[in-house]
Formats: C-alpha cells, structure tokens, sequence
C-alpha cells in the first residue's frame, strides 16, 4: 500500500458549468452513440439496411431493361418513316432514335450485335431479337402500332379522314387524376422507414433502460445525475444514431432511383419526401419517451418485450392499415382520423399525403397535433421513469408510476 | 432524516453528523435504514422529513459531484469496457476528458485492475468488479465517499485491502463513511461510528469510548497469583472486582478512569504483572446493551417482518 502515491486531483473544471444539465446530458448521449455506434450489430445492419433499400430502389428498374434511348434500325426508310420512328418513342415515355440500315441482312446483323435494339421495315414488319413474353412493349410496341397505322392510311382508301377523326375513342376521367404509384411508393418507402426506425430504436432505448435497472448502474448514475437528464440524454444519443440511419437510406435510395432510372424517383414529389423526413422526426420524438417509459417499469431485461407490446401496438395497426391506402384508391374516414392522431399521424400521415388524400394544411395541422403530443407523451414518460427507474421487484403497474409520481411531484 | 415505505418507517427521526477526514462506520442490523440513509444523501431516496448538510450547506447537485458513491446493489453496465466505464462516471462527475482519463487509467492500476482495461465488465471476476466499483467511487477524488456495505463479500484479503484505501482516502483529507451489519468486523478499521437501530441513533462516537461504555473494566494478572489475592486490598475508591477468571485475572469495574495507574502500582507490589488491559465492549455488546437485543435478533425481526409485507404487498 503506498499512501505517498497520491491519487491525481481531480480536473474539476468550475464543477457548476462542467456539471451544468446540458453537458451531462450531451456526455449521456455520447456514452450511447459511441458505445452502440461501435458494436458489431450496428455496423452490420446498417450495411445490410443500406443495400436492401439500394437493391429494393434499382433492381426493379434493372430487371425491366436499360433506360437509354431505343436505337431502331429503318431499312430503306425516308424522312417521313424516321418521324413515325421518333413520335413512337415520346408516345412510349422515353425516346426512340432512327439508325437508316442500307439492308435488311445488315440491319439484322446490328440487331444481333446489340447495337439496335429493334428494326422496323417500313409496310412490312417489325423485327426485334427476342420477342418477350408478353409481347413486346415500350417504344417498340408503339412503333408498331404506329407504323401500323401509317401503311393502313396509305393503302387503304379513305382511312386517312377515318384516322384524323381518331379510330380510338377518348378516355376521360370523372375525377382528377389521383397521385401516381410512384408517389404512393415513395409515401410507403417512408412509413416501412418510419415504422422500422421507430420499432427498433424503441426497443433499443426500452432495453437499454431496462439493462440500467436490471444491472443497477442507475443507482450510481443517479448519485450524480438527475433522471431526466439521464432519460433525455439515452432518448437523444440514440435518436443521433437513428436518425443518421434515416438520411444514410434517404441518400440511397435518391442515388439508386437516380442511377437506376427507377420511376420510384422520376415520380416522388419533392413535398413527399419532406413531409415523411418531418414525421420520421416527430415519430421518434413522440415514441421514444414512450419506450423509455416501458422501460423503465421492469426489473429484468427480459419483461421489456411485454411492457413495450402495448407502446408499438398504434404503429402496427396504422402500418397494416397503410398497405390498404396505397394499394387501394384512397384512404377511408378511419384511417383519416388516424392521420390526425399523434401516436398514429407519424405513419398515417405521410401515407394519406403520398396518396393524395390530403391537401398540405392537414399536413402541417398534424404535424402541429403530432409535436404538441410529443410533448404531453415526453411529460407523462418522465414522470413514469422517475418514478419506477429505482423501484425494483414484480413489474410496476403503469397507474400506479402515474399516480405515485403526481403524488410526489 | 425521516422516512417511510406505506406502513414501514425506515428512518424515524435519525440524526447524526460525521466528522471530516475520518473513516466513520455507520452501523446497525440489516433493516436498521442504513442504506436508506445514504441513498438519501445522494438523493436517490426522497426524505419525508429532515435534510442532509454537508459543511453546514443543505446538499444539492453541485454538492454531490464532490461525492463518491459505491451502493449496496452494486452495479456497473455490463457491457462496457472498464477503463471507459471509469472514465464516463468521472466526466459525469464534471472532470474535464484529459483529467477523467488519467484519473481512471490511476484508479484502475490503483486497484490492481492493470491488463484488464478493455476488458467488459461482465467478463470481469466477482471481486474485480467490486473494485471496479470502488474505482468508480474513487475516479473522480470526492471529498466525500458513502460507501455501502463495501466489506460485504470479501475474503479477509480483500478486507484488509479495501481498509487500507479507506483509510488512505481520509488521510488524504476524504470523509469516509461506510455502513455495515457486520459490527464487531469493523470496529478496527473505523475511528467512530453512529450505530441505528429502527431508523433511529442509538448511540454514536469514538469507538475507543463506545467500546469501553459509562464503566471501565480492567483485567488484571499477578504472575502465580490464581486467586487474585493482591486485589484484596483494592480500595473502594478505586474500583471493584466483578469476578476471578480461573486463571487468576481479576475483572475489576473502574470507578473513575483516572484510577487505572493506581490499580497498576497496586498489582504490581504484589508481583509481576502478566497482563493489565481494558476489557472492552464489543460493538455488538454495545449494541446489545444499548437496544436489549442482540444483531441477530434484530435481523431476525426485520426478516420476518419483511417476509410479511411481501405477503400484504402482493395481496393488495
């Protein structure tokens, strides 16, 4: 034992400022990003989060063909044909280019070789290197619709004045148009964002309150910090975590719809992605005092999953409900009324706007419900966690957290 | 200090001060409310009744960085390395990084823990936890240290290690209060103790006094005197013998301390003294003769009276 070997003084820089609420909450909150940033787990999945939502944006558009302009070879064509070539291809949604072959072997030749993609002979025929199953679609399938109908109207008498009073009927509509798949899948991508951020960060903050009771660390924690900088501090460095695990799949998924060509980006609307960033933010604010609250209730780690049962419970219904909204043409009263709900808008919301069910007030009104209920939830989960986070033994019944606490407060 | 559990009163009216840069022992049987009382110091328990001062300032958050804390439930995160773990109670603490990571790189080699530094603390041995708690206690040099129940679980080693630091620790300058069931284990290793019995003092001071209570006793032995013959001629004003052990001691009540030296010119005309000492209480008799019962008992009564409030707990 050596008593001269003095232990170092302490670096209490001005304890009051050190020491001040903010700062130990941030250093709280560093414990949580550096210590689960760093496990093997996190890693991994973020990995694996990443390319599914890559693979999930661009394999689609991969799978059905490549997204550049459709060469077309034209044998023995003229201006007039090489028009009917180009008009097909904008009908079709992309873009159609004539390639004038000097003949048919020669064109069939570029046709093996990849370099056109179909050749049309004018009057005659339309060759393509493999029909699909299904027929063949695209500029292609237009092409020959469209050339068609040309050599109809050149050989048959009178059919140009049938063709210019149109020889297909109109199509119109009772109602507007409602918003296209791409931006209901746009608004589903952000709800399976959502519902994933939330149920597995939630869990994570509920057993990692739980580890604290269960290990009774929060004994020694409380003997320098106050509960709720604790709980605020735990909620924060693993919302940091979650919410740079949002923007990481928001980016992948903008560069993998972008380089893919997938019309999952061509038709999200920019206001679809800004109002599921909002509720993916207020989500996770609202939920995650919720799971802290769960957590704080049981004395052993693995009681966790059934106080936080009852927490996930509004997202899973609003979540099956979702497939409904987006499959189906519109969102019934019900789910409406969930977009207004704070435990429900995070998930209903960005569905009913995805689908064009709801003009951007209602937008911004849920919003406004959802953060006021963010703070309403933050007050009763602190009192439940102050209350229950250093009573041990049988799980605590939530009324009595509630009572206990107004009765202590 | 006061303060109760629905229809159990841990603390009822206890009050006592502790004397800076000592190690003081704050004692009792289990149940007595010790634990209760530290928590409160450290304001993990809520009192009904009564505060806690430290340098005669109601204790707040401020105060409390100052303190080191080693609960009875130990407890550290299992998960995480122990060098880190040390480091992060200590910035919690207020210590700047730089200091906190030194500091915890000393406590941990302090405390025999070197090698171990990026070991996860649920892979650590039994007794290396207990001092990787004990570092956590210690990392950031409170000036104030609540230990509770820290002999609980060691080997006589680790007693004797655990009562060096203490004491180093107030030699240094630290108050060192530690509480334990176990009276008669540390009544050598602190200088005074406040000793509780149903949440309320029983008795408190030095422990050199305790020990000997209201009425000294000596024990004395003439060399081949088997009767104790010489203490014939003790006179009333000095003291007088309560008993003749067989071999020769005589057990003589003190009538005043001051008369010892007398006493000891009196044995010694008579022969060769073998043996002049106090006879000294143990903590556990003090307690005994202060409360009528013995620890035991007392545990015994808290046990099964807890045994029943479990029952009406779950009944309700």
């Amino acid at each position: 034992m050596s008593t001269v070997d003095a232990a170092p003084q302490a670096g209490m820089t001005p304890p009051p400022q050190a020491g001040s609420a903010l700062h130990t909450t941030w250093l709280v909150a560093r414990r949580e990003i550096r210590l689960r940033a760093k496990t093997r787990v996190f890693v991994v999945t973020t990995a694996i989060m990443l390319v599914a939502v890559a693979l999930a944006v661009a394999l689609p558009a991969i799978l059905s063909g490549h997204s550049g302009p459709d060469r077309i070879g034209v044998v023995g064509g003229d201006a007039a044909v090489n028009g009917i070539v180009t008009e097909a291809g904008k009908l079709a949604g992309g873009q159609a280019v004539p390639v004038t072959e000097p003949s048919q072997a020669a064109a069939e030749a570029a046709l093996r070789g990849g370099e056109v993609s179909a050749v049309l002979v004018p009057g005659k025929e339309i060759i393509v290197k493999q029909v699909p199953l299904g027929g063949v679609s695209g500029s292609v399938g237009t092409l020959a619709q469209l050339a068609g109908l040309s050599r109809l109207i050149q050989t048959v008498p009178g059919a140009a004045a049938a063709v210019e009073h149109g020889v297909t009927l109109p199509v119109r509509g009772l109602e507007a148009p409602s918003t296209s798949l791409s931006s209901r899948l746009t608004g589903l991508f952000t709800v399976i964002i959502v519902w994933v951020l939330i149920s597995v960060y939630g869990s994570q903050i509920a057993l990692g309150i739980g580890e604290e009771k269960s290990s009774r660390v929060v004994e020694v924690l409380l003997s320098a910090v106050r509960p709720v900088q604790l709980l605020i501090g735990k909620v924060l460095g693993i919302g940091v975590l979650a919410l740079g695990q949002a923007v990481a799949m928001v980016i992948v998924f903008v560069i993998a719809g972008f380089a893919s060509g997938s019309s999952l980006v061509h038709g999200a609307t920019l206001g679809v992605v800004i109002a599921g960033g909002v509720f993916i933010v207020l989500g996770y604010a609202f939920y995650c005092t919720a799971f802290a609250a769960a957590g704080s209730l049981v004395s052993r780690q693995s009681d966790v999953n059934s106080t936080i049962m009852p927490v996930q419970l509004p997202l899973i219904v609003t979540y099956a409900l979702s497939y409904t909204v987006i499959y189906a043409n519109g969102a019934n009263k019900f789910y409406h009324v969930l977009g207004f709900l704070p435990p429900t808008a995070p998930i209903a919301m960005p569905v009913l706007y995805a689908a064009g069910d709801v003009p951007v007030w209602q937008v911004a009104v849920s919003a406004v419900l959802c953060a006021a209920g963010t703070v309403w939830m933050a007050r009763l989960a602190v009192r439940i966690y102050t209350n229950s986070i250093l009573r041990t033994g049988p799980r605590i019944k939530l009324s009595q957290a509630i009572r206990e606490s107004r009765h202590t407060a | 200090m006061r303060r109760r559990y629905g229809a159990v009163t841990a603390l009822d009216g206890l009050s006592f001060g502790v004397p800076a840069g000592q190690v003081f022992g704050f004692l009792g049987p289990n149940g007595a409310g010790k634990t209760t009382a530290m928590r409160a110091v450290f304001g993990v328990t809520k009192l009904d009744g009564g505060e806690i001062r430290w340098r005669g300032r109601p204790v707040d958050a401020a105060a409390r960085h100052g303190f080191g804390y080693m609960p009875e439930e130990r407890g550290l995160y299992p998960a995480m390395e122990l060098l880190d773990q040390v480091e992060y109670f200590a910035t919690l603490h207020g210590m700047d990084p730089r200091s906190a990571s030194q500091a915890a790189a000393y406590w941990v080699g302090r405390l025999g823990l070197g090698g171990r530094e990026r070991t996860r603390v649920d892979a650590l041995s039994h007794g290396n936890q207990q001092r990787a708690q004990l570092a956590v206690a210690l990392v950031h040099d409170p000036e104030l240290l609540v230990l509770d129940e820290p002999f609980s679980g060691l080997d006589p080693g680790g007693i004797d290690a655990m009562s060096a630091i203490l004491a180093e620790r107030a030699a240094a300058g630290v108050t060192v209060l530690f509480s334990s069931h176990q009276l008669d284990l540390v009544e050598n290793i602190c200088e005074a103790v406040a000793i509780i019995y149903r949440g309320r003092l029983v008795v408190a001071g030095r422990v050199t006094e305790l020990r000997r209570g209201d009425q000294p006793r000596l024990a004395v032995r003439v060399a081949a005197d088997r009767a104790a013959a010489w203490s014939a001629g003790l006179a009333a004003g000095l003291g007088a013998v309560e008993s003749v052990r067989p071999d020769g001691t005589a057990e003589i009540s003190l009538a005043s301390a001051a008369g010892s030296q007398a006493i000891l010119d009196l044995a010694r005309a008579a022969g060769p003294v073998e043996h002049f000492a106090y006879e000294d209480m143990s903590l556990s008799e003090v307690f005994r003769q202060a409360t009528g019962a013995s620890v035991g008992q007392a545990e015994a009564e808290h046990a099964s009276a807890r045994s029943a409030g479990v029952t009406t707990g779950a009944g309700r």
